[in-house]
């Protein structure tokens, strides 16, 4: 019915919007969001690298020169603002405190809701990745690969976006169970890191390891993409497919934990 | 007889939680075995609702009303029993059935909080699909009532609570529904901020129609509001019926109250006072006696003839004192 289909993109577009106002209601911390990452970057990994090249731009390890290795780690910050952003601590939050008594009372499901707050967020990082893009580059310190190459790497980062958000989202519904479920994001997070590349490219892992990990979602994470940006592109196909199936192997598994946990749920608190 | 609005029918609820003994060892024995402990929230639960009644759902702290007003928003499932709300089962939350129902919650907040109340409401009309007619007319309306017109652009964590709980009303109302949950709505609330919740409430009934559930420890709410009570002690139904009716459960008694002119000395004419509950005041010149309607007359009039009485006063037994006597003797209610 096109009139319920209205009303449902129009309650979508609400919450959009009123996670944008939530979004951005602290300047202060909207603003360290937007550099918090950076300097983290900046200082962090630059430091890290410019002490392992030591000032010696003929150097090369696995086939990166110091160039080439800080472009790596600024794709790297790019992907991450857009495919890894999202945390789930208002998902696990909302169950752990009682807090979604309230979605169960309104005619706009719980999943809705935390799914159109993600697509605001993602739109507001897809924002600061713009802008740190075209300030890098226009300062010099990134070459941007051309349009259609640049096409290709954002569609392919959105689409692991959307894997990232289920993979959160079953994290937070977890929350029915455990008491605490930061430990298990942080933990999650770390092993992200390593396994997809975010810290040191694949290509400095043992091969036998990286044929591994070919199989988990890990290096289509970051690394992946990060090779299209870098016009090195390669498994965009088994990359889709892989992280496809693992979107769809997680939404299933959300889907019966919610249903299940929804039994448990006692709206302590409320 | 019309096809009630809301029908409970033996509901019961359960809860499974798991005993741990203090300490570090507890702790390391508790990882191993647990130790589940089932407690019994909601026991054999029966009553119906019909159209427009009002009803206040009273007991003591823990004794199964939120868990009550938890099941029939759907928030929780019950364990068994049968539970039908506006022809629903709460629990399956059909989006129609969650358009037609409304719960405020007075110690939890529903509004966002970092943002203004008006954003929230926006978000809400969208949510009920309400029309922007009736969205504006009802903010209007409802803002002038309460008073709150000028704070709905503020955000909710700057207002103070009784006006944070005005707008939790207004939200809740925004939809226009036909079953309202009122847990707890003035708790904390100072005795201004209480009428005017009250006087808003009746007003809106009286317009509406609607059935409204109301939960809380002020008995000046349920005075004011509600037409039918319902007791819950320790999960079960106590009592069930008219306002008037509970105001006589223990009785028909009166508290009459005597001031003296000087105080009486304890011991002296205590044959009086004795056998009516007596409750005096600290220096002694004023006394207040339970007695029934029959001894009423003779007794007041043996008083005024023998002590120096300057004031004198009867009224009903106020419903806080029933409560609170049936709440430490609750086997009073079995005895009807």
């Amino acid at each position: 019915m096109p009139s319920e289909l209205n009303a449902n993109i129009q309650k979508w577009w609400i919450t959009i919007k009123v996670s944008w106002v939530k979004h951005t209601a602290y300047r202060l911390n909207f603003f360290l969001q937007i550099i918090g990452p950076s300097l983290v970057f900046f200082f962090v990994k630059y430091n890290l690298w410019s002490s392992i090249y030591a000032g010696d731009s003929a150097l090369t390890i696995k086939g990166f020169s110091f160039q080439q290795m800080i472009t790596y780690h600024m794709w790297a910050f790019i992907v991450a603002l857009v495919a890894q952003g999202h945390g789930s601590w208002n998902l696990s939050d909302d169950i752990r405190m009682g807090r979604i008594s309230s979605y169960l009372i309104y005619p706009f499901n719980f999943w809705e809701f935390h799914t159109a707050s993600w697509l605001s967020f993602q739109a507001i990082q897809i924002g600061i990745a713009s802008f740190t893009l075209f300030s890098v580059s226009f300062l010099g310190f990134l070459n941007l690969p051309s349009l259609e190459v640049m096409g290709v790497g954002i569609a392919y980062t959105l689409f692991i976006s959307l894997f990232w958000f289920t993979m959160q989202y079953f994290t937070g519904v977890l929350a029915f169970w455990l008491e605490e479920t930061w430990i298990l994001r942080v933990m999650l997070n770390i092993i992200t890191y390593f396994l997809s590349g975010a810290i040191i490219p694949l290509d400095l892992y043992p091969q036998w390891l990286v044929n591994v990990l070919n199989y988990t979602p890990f290096p289509y994470l970051t690394y992946y993409p990060i090779k299209i940006f870098m016009g090195q592109g390669s498994h965009l196909t088994q990359g889709l497919f892989i992280i496809l199936g693992w979107t769809l192997v997680f939404a299933y598994i959300n889907h019966r934990i919610w249903k299940k946990g929804i039994r448990l749920y006692t709206a302590a608190g409320m | 007889m019309q096809e009630p609005l809301i029908s409970v029918k033996n509901l019961s609820k359960h809860f499974v939680s798991y005993k741990k003994n203090p300490g570090v060892m507890g702790s390391f024995t508790s990882f191993f075995k647990r130790n589940p402990v089932t407690k019994e929230a909601v026991k054999d639960f029966t009553f119906d609702v019909q159209k427009g009644e009002i009803i206040g759902l009273l007991g003591p702290n823990g004794a199964g009303k939120t868990t009550l007003m938890k099941m029939f928003t759907g928030i929780i499932v019950p364990s068994s029993g049968e539970l039908k709300i506006l022809g629903s089962n709460p629990w399956e939350r059909d989006k129609n059935f969650r358009k037609k129902i409304a719960l405020v919650m007075g110690q939890k907040s529903q509004l966002w909080w970092d943002i203004p109340a008006m954003d929230s409401f926006l978000l809400l009309q969208k949510y009920y699909e309400v029309s922007d007619q009736d969205f504006n007319h009802r903010i209007e309306k409802m803002g002038e009532l309460l008073g709150v017109t000028e704070l709905l652009h503020i955000h909710v964590r700057k207002l103070s609570l009784g006006e944070r709980m005005k707008m939790e009303l207004m939200a809740s109302l925004l939809h226009n529904p036909e079953v309202i949950f009122l847990d707890e709505p003035t708790i904390g609330l100072d005795l201004v901020a209480q009428d005017n919740i009250r006087e808003f409430i009746k007003d809106y009934h009286r317009k509406n129609n609607c059935a409204i559930i109301i939960t809380s420890h002020y008995m000046q709410d349920v005075q004011a509001l509600c037409d039918r009570l319902i007791l819950i002690f320790d999960g079960k139904k106590g009592y069930d019926g008219t306002l008037d009716n509970f105001e006589n459960i223990l009785g028909n008694e009166k508290v009459v109250s005597f001031t003296f002119s000087q105080a009486i000395q304890e011991g002296k004419e205590d044959r009086l006072f004795n056998n009516y509950k007596p409750r005096w005041s600290e220096d002694r010149t004023q006394v207040e006696l339970r007695v029934c309607e029959e001894e009423l007359r003779e007794l007041s009039s043996t008083i005024i003839k023998d002590l120096p009485v300057t004031d004198f006063a009867t009224d009903k037994m106020p419903i806080e004192r029933v409560m609170k006597e049936l709440m430490n003797n609750p086997e009073l209610l079995n005895a009807q």
